[in-house]
């Protein structure tokens, strides 16, 4: 044996390298502290910065959904159902996420799951970059005393919904950051967000010619647009030392969504913010290595458990801890350092608020098939967004609580497999079901689906706050077990009545975009709108924004986290993935878990 | 001698922290490679990863590509052994190319590796030298038995064509049924086939590839069945093995692949309606999901990587490109413009 001593000691341990846990990391390396960030998945690298010459991100569709697999979870009503993932998300027979359809009825579920890679989900998501709007900050004082809010017989909206203990303008220099050090393209004009601290955007790059369609309906129904920003550079990037292409087009493919990026252009916390620190003597980076407990003396954690690539355990101090290992799995973490130590529990979950408050989108939308057809090959996951459903004016309108983003989807169907395997289902656990299914996609109608499909296939997303309500949470489950013999996620969940009527009219207002986009007067046949209610695991579904279950606040008996994200009753414990949001937001969520994390890191290089 | 190539430490790790290391004893992965619940590899993650063959950069030659890295893994741990080394078919069988200690922060892991070259398209035997006791590799699902009765560790570089799994009558039996589904028999389809293939430099494409209306898709279904989706070489078995009866009983003049092409339309629809008349249900309960399972298989050897073993020389994205153009001719579906040299055109990615 050749062992170096190797630091177990450090300012800052942070448990995930994703949207939560990098940014805060970049700023405090750049400060001088010391930091290790502990990370389940491997290192994947691009291009230019592996020692072979090649990434282990491939322009493959077989790795972005690969082979399949079978479900062996015992204690699963769904054990020997056939499963599909990516390269860098779990094994199910060894880490599922379990679902309630409803009562003894639990089923394993690859929802929930964003990426287990350095990088966490920025390696894989679509990069919408989208800010919050200010009205998303104060949805409870906005809706308090309302009486126009339709479909919540109980009141729940009005009992439930929550201001975030910071406002927009508090966190706008944050946002400002992220996008500038991220590294985002896009456009300011026609969004609803004030940008006072000026625009960092980069320019983006042309539009599919698709998604003509999109700009003329939204033109036609008056929804202002712009272009939706995304997580990918089309310039040099020099705050992460990043280069494009001769031609920087070339980042427009189809390989987007799903897929990590081997020329680096997709934007990911790793090579945006971690890996220009790369060398930085203050920096370890300890990656394969799965974080197991957190362990407390009074209200400090003083040590990080973990257990190495080959399964052997270490234990790591900090004098921040610092847990972003995305929501599900941050919550869990602690429940399962309350499970090995009691007082732990009682000091993180004096009020059973730990995993309460589970949140992800109310999502969906509308697609259709257009006139002509059009490389979608040649894209990026979106082009044209709207915030014409987030504005107050919207809102009251249609007696909803909140709004939402509509953006169109540019690079879905853009390749064969992705076309055949989404036909007729278009979530993770029933993947290749309609093709399989529909046996008169053969010979001459095989020809004649992909002569109506292929590269005329259009859809238009909202994303929207979901009512948050206590009983929608994470918790163990009592008898299912992950690789290490350690009680896996139980997720339950249900859609409120308003958050079902808020996907249909946002459903609708999504297909109108594309009725007048498609003819400029309205009559466009649409083929399928709706929201994620609808479908067959409605339950399970979550869109891999996967948010609250520890939210902050500014009462300890309403929130587990204080306006820091610092859990209340500990002295050095954080959490900065999305579990920390109080309500879901309407847009995407990484943009601002970034920002987040951004403005806690600079409250922590104060601390320390 | 095939020098030997030692990646990085964490390149290994990266393979061994996810699929190896556990604690677990529940043997949740017996459909991966088709083994009893007491066989170690019942309770590994998708063992078929084992040895990892990867993509290879030459910096020499970069707008080619003809070699995979091959990276030997044993997990060692807990075990009390001093070496191990690998020989195969892809060196000399004299050869024996020893695995080296993959380090975790300086300690031993347990893991020993070791990555070797080979050329793309070809299949290989090896074992490995456990203390010069020559052993199986005990992670990897692929085995082949010699014709001296000796086992050994089998795997294949990215578009091998050499049959693994099928025999020589399911493959042909396999050839109507998948083109059957496939777009390719259409009249359109058939005649930008022929051009695609007349076009071709065949001698310089080598003479392994099988020039026919499926496009590859029976080699993918011989490749997937021998590694990633190992657990439905049963199917396959059986149901081809039900359908050469039932097309004998039919067609008793002639051989069941060289039906005539209205029998494998009926039978087609028979499958589907789950009704098969003489299918022994017996042996294979539901005809209509072999079917799926080969609906699946076809499409995605037709329109996967060609590295896959499918899609032989891009022959399934050609004829979308072909099929789907503008007015004024261009590609409506420009594929080779984000593929890898000399597959695609991008001058950026690498494979």
């Amino acid at each position: 044996m050749n062992a170096v001593s190797e630091p177990d000691q450090f300012d800052v341990v942070v448990i995930g390298s994703g949207a939560g846990g990098a940014p805060l990391a970049h700023s405090l390396i750049l400060a001088g502290k010391s930091v290790l960030i502990l990370e389940k998945g491997p290192l994947i690298e691009p291009q230019y910065r592996d020692p072979r010459g090649v990434s282990g991100f491939k322009r493959d569709e077989l790795f972005a959904t690969g082979p399949e697999k079978i479900i062996r979870v015992p204690n699963v009503t769904n054990t020997g159902k056939a499963y599909y993932s990516s390269h860098v998300e779990p094994d199910l027979n060894d880490e599922p996420h379990v679902y309630r359809e409803q009562l003894g009825d639990d089923r394993a579920t690859i929802e929930g799951y964003t990426a287990q890679v350095v990088g966490g989900g920025t390696q894989l998501y679509g990069g919408v970059s989208l800010r919050f709007t200010p009205l998303d900050f104060r949805l409870g004082s906005f809706n308090a005393g309302r009486t126009d809010i339709l479909h919540d017989p109980d009141g729940s909206v009005r009992r439930e919904a929550r201001d975030w203990p910071i406002s927009y303008d508090e966190l706008e220099p944050y946002y400002a950051r992220a996008e500038r050090l991220v590294g985002i393209n896009g456009t300011h004009e026609n969004q609803a967000k004030p940008f006072r601290s000026g625009g960092t955007y980069q320019p983006p790059l042309s539009t599919n010619p698709i998604s003509r369609f999109v700009e003329v309906g939204m033109d036609a129904l008056g929804m202002p647009r712009y272009r939706t920003p995304l997580a990918v550079i089309t310039r040099d990037h020099e705050p992460s030392g990043r280069r494009v292409p001769a031609d920087p087009e070339q980042a427009r493919t189809g390989y987007v969504n799903r897929y990590g990026d081997p020329l680096g252009l997709k934007s990911s916390t790793w090579v945006s913010l971690l890996a220009p620190l790369r060398d930085r003597p203050n920096f370890a980076l300890r990656y394969n290595c799965v974080v197991t407990r957190l362990e407390a003396q009074g209200s400090r954690v003083n040590k990080v458990w973990y257990l190495d690539p080959a399964g052997s355990e270490h234990a790591v101090t900090g004098k921040v801890v610092v847990v972003a290992c995305s929501a599900i799995e941050s919550v869990r973490l602690l429940m399962l350092s309350g499970l090995a130590d009691s007082r732990f529990a009682e000091r993180i979950n004096p009020h059973g608020l730990l995993g309460a408050y589970f949140l992800t989108h109310c999502f969906g939308g509308a697609h259709a098939t257009v006139p002509g057809r059009y490389d979608k090959s040649v894209s990026l996951d979106s082009d044209w967004a709207t915030d014409f459903a987030g504005t107050e004016a919207f809102i009251r309108e249609h007696g909803l609580w909140a709004g939402a983003a509509i953006y169109n989807n540019t690079s879905d169907h853009a390749l064969p497999l992705s076309l055949g395997r989404t036909h007729g289902n278009q979530d993770l656990d029933t993947v290749w079901n309609g093709f399989a299914s529909d046996l008169r996609l053969t010979g001459e109608g095989l020809l004649r689906y992909l002569d109506g499909t292929f590269g005329r296939s259009l859809s238009v997303s909202f994303m929207a706050n979901q009512v948050p309500l206590r009983e929608n949470r994470v918790e163990l489950h009592s008898s299912v077990t992950d690789k290490w013999g350690r009680p896996v996620a139980y997720i339950v969940k249900d859609w409120h009545a308003h958050d079902r009527y808020l996907m249909d009219v946002l459903a609708r207002t999504s297909a109108d975009i594309l009725r007048y986009g498609g003819d400029g007067i309205g009559h466009h046949p649409v083929e399928g709108f709706g929201g994620v209610y609808n479908s067959d695991n409605g339950r399970a579904r979550i869109a891999n924004h996967i948010l609250g279950g520890a939210r902050f606040g500014t009462d300890p008996t309403d929130s587990v986290l204080d306006v820091h994200c610092r859990a209340w009753n500990f002295d050095n414990l954080y959490v900065t993935d999305g579990a920390f949001m109080p309500t879901a937001g309407g847009a995407n969520p990484t943009l601002t878990i970034q920002a987040n994390s951004f403005r806690v890191g600079d409250h922590l290089a104060e601390r320390l | 001698m095939l020098p030997a190539l030692q990646f990085s430490d964490d390149y290994y790790l990266n393979y061994c922290a996810k699929y190896l290391a556990r604690r677990n004893t529940e043997a949740r992965h017996t459909y991966g490679c088709a083994c009893e619940t007491s066989d170690r590899r019942a309770r590994i993650s998708e063992c078929w990863r084992f040895p990892i063959v990867d993509t290879h950069h030459d910096l020499a030659e970069p707008t080619r590509s003809t070699t995979n890295a091959v990276s030997f893994i044993y997990d060692a741990r807990g075990c009390s052994v001093s070496t191990v080394a690998v020989t195969g078919t892809f060196a000399s069988l004299h050869q024996r190319i020893p695995l080296q200690p993959v380090r975790f922060l300086g300690r031993e892991t347990g893991y020993l590796a070791t990555t070797v070259l080979v050329p793309k398209k070809q299949v290989h035997i090896y074992q490995f030298l456990v203390d010069d006791t020559p052993t199986l590799d005990p992670i990897n699902i692929q085995r082949a038995t010699l014709d001296n009765g000796r086992i050994w560790s089998r795997f294949f570089t990215d578009g091998c064509a050499v049959p693994l799994m099928l025999e020589r009558w399911e493959f042909q039996l396999l050839g109507p049924l998948t083109a059957h589904i496939l777009p390719f028999r259409t009249q359109t389809g058939e005649l930008f086939l022929k051009q695609y293939y007349d076009r071709l430099d065949r001698h310089a494409i080598g003479s392994q590839y099988r020039f026919d209306q499926a496009v590859g898709v029976v080699n993918f279904i011989d490749k997937v069945i021998a590694r990633e989706e190992r657990h439905h070489y049963g199917d396959y078995r059986v149901a081809l093995s039900l359908i050469r009866d039932v097309l004998r009983q039919r067609h008793p003049g002639c051989e069941p692949a060289d039906a005539p092409r209205e029998a494998f339309v009926e039978l087609y629809e028979q499958l589907g309606s789950g009704d098969v008349p003489g299918w022994d249900y017996s042996r294979y309960h539901e005809p209509r999901y072999f079917l799926q399972l080969l609906r699946r298989h076809t499409y995605t050897g037709a329109f996967s990587h060609p590295r896959n073993g499918g899609n032989v020389l891009a022959a399934g994205w050609a004829f979308l490109a072909d099929r789907y153009r503008d007015a004024d001719g261009n590609t409506l579906f420009d594929w080779e413009r984000a593929l890898e040299s000399p597959l695609g055109t991008s001058p950026d990615y690498r494979g």
